[in-house]
């Protein structure tokens, strides 16, 4: 019986938040890939001015608004080093690898071959 | 394409045509009285039947040109195929963007997977320390935690997988769509070039028939 109930609630929570980050027009995806993969990342990572959780086991893939991001991480001084910019698609995910053992770590991803800026594309 | 078609369907050529007809028909006529006593006289088509066999010739395909270039625009506007199919991706993304959103790394559930396992290592923290209860009572407190631990870290497990599992399916669906998007543009391309082709070809036949008809015109004593 609390079993049942127990799984009901559950089934509840979980979809009122399907139905809570159900995706407008206006999100997509960007996967942050580091390399090489560490239990959780030593690099603190920014989207725009926002600073992201610890990445772990090398992977984290995070909801954004559609529009073009800048990501960027912790650099000399305490200011933040731009990495790359990020174009973020409706429904679409973006896969960014970065390479954390430089200094400052560097973006390889997929450009858009008009793009000037060589902004990360999906 | 539109620029032909509104040339085709121009009253101009028409015009010209039926200009043309008309001084053709007036040439061959006074011809035709001139040469009177000659040419009815023999078997052979008189200039006046042959004109105006070319002339019902060029008269036809110029419909039949009309024809030719709109069902060649409706053929490319009907290449609906492909444009089903990425319709069907777009929903199928949606979709599988939904789950994403739920289990991203910044998305309510995973959160509230953080959130619980959080809790659960804050609780056996204080447990560790929590001198109200009988050893064999904390014992079995700090039993019913790791378990509970153990289970919300295989929950949250799932979680990642499931996030995984999502994130390669919508690059998936990204990578075909791309392949039918490229697909469409081929297609379309290929389409473009046989329209070309085929009003090339028309396009000859046409002045090939005009040449003839201005060819068939004979002023008097030429």
């Amino acid at each position: 019986m609390w079993r049942l109930l127990g799984l009901a609630v559950s089934v509840a929570i979980v979809g009122a938040a399907i139905a809570a980050c159900r995706p407008g027009d206006d999100v997509g995806y960007v996967e942050i890939k580091t390399v090489p993969v560490t239990p959780v990342t030593q690099t603190a990572f920014y989207l725009d001015s926002t600073k992201l959780a610890p990445i772990k086991k090398g992977s984290a893939i995070l909801r954004q608004r559609v529009g073009i991001l800048k990501l960027q991480a912790d650099g000399f001084a305490g200011a933040l080093a731009p990495l790359c910019d990020i174009v973020v698609k409706r429904n679409r995910i973006t896969t960014v690898t970065v390479s954390v053992l430089e200094r400052p770590p560097r973006c390889q991803c997929r450009y858009s071959g008009s793009d000037a800026a060589r902004a990360c594309v999906s | 394409m539109e620029s032909l078609l509104a040339i085709g369907q121009g009253r101009r050529p028409r015009f010209a045509v039926a200009a043309l007809f008309a001084v053709a028909l007036a040439l061959s006529g006074t011809a035709a009285i001139a040469e009177d006593g000659s040419s009815t006289a023999g078997n052979a088509t008189s200039p006046v039947e042959e004109f105006s066999q070319q002339l019902e010739a060029f008269q036809k395909s110029v419909p039949d040109l009309n024809k030719s270039i709109q069902d060649s625009a409706g053929t490319i506007d009907s290449v609906t195929d492909v444009e089903k199919a990425r319709a069907e991706i777009d929903k199928l993304r949606e979709t599988v963007s939904t789950l994403l959103g739920a289990v991203s790394d910044n998305g309510p559930v995973s959160q509230l997977g953080a959130k619980a396992l959080d809790h659960v290592h804050d609780k056996l923290k204080r447990l560790a320390q929590e001198t109200r209860f009988k050893p064999e009572e904390r014992q079995y407190l700090l039993d019913q935690w790791r378990k509970l631990e153990l289970e919300t870290s295989s929950a949250t497990k799932e979680l990642d997988d499931a996030r995984a599992q999502f994130a390669g399916l919508l690059q998936t669906l990204q990578t075909n769509e791309d392949f039918i998007g490229e697909l469409l543009e081929i297609r379309q391309a290929e389409k473009a070039l046989e329209v070309i082709r085929n009003l090339t070809h028309d396009i000859r036949d046409a002045s090939t028939h005009l040449n003839k008809l201005i060819g068939g015109i004979k002023p008097p004593g030429a």
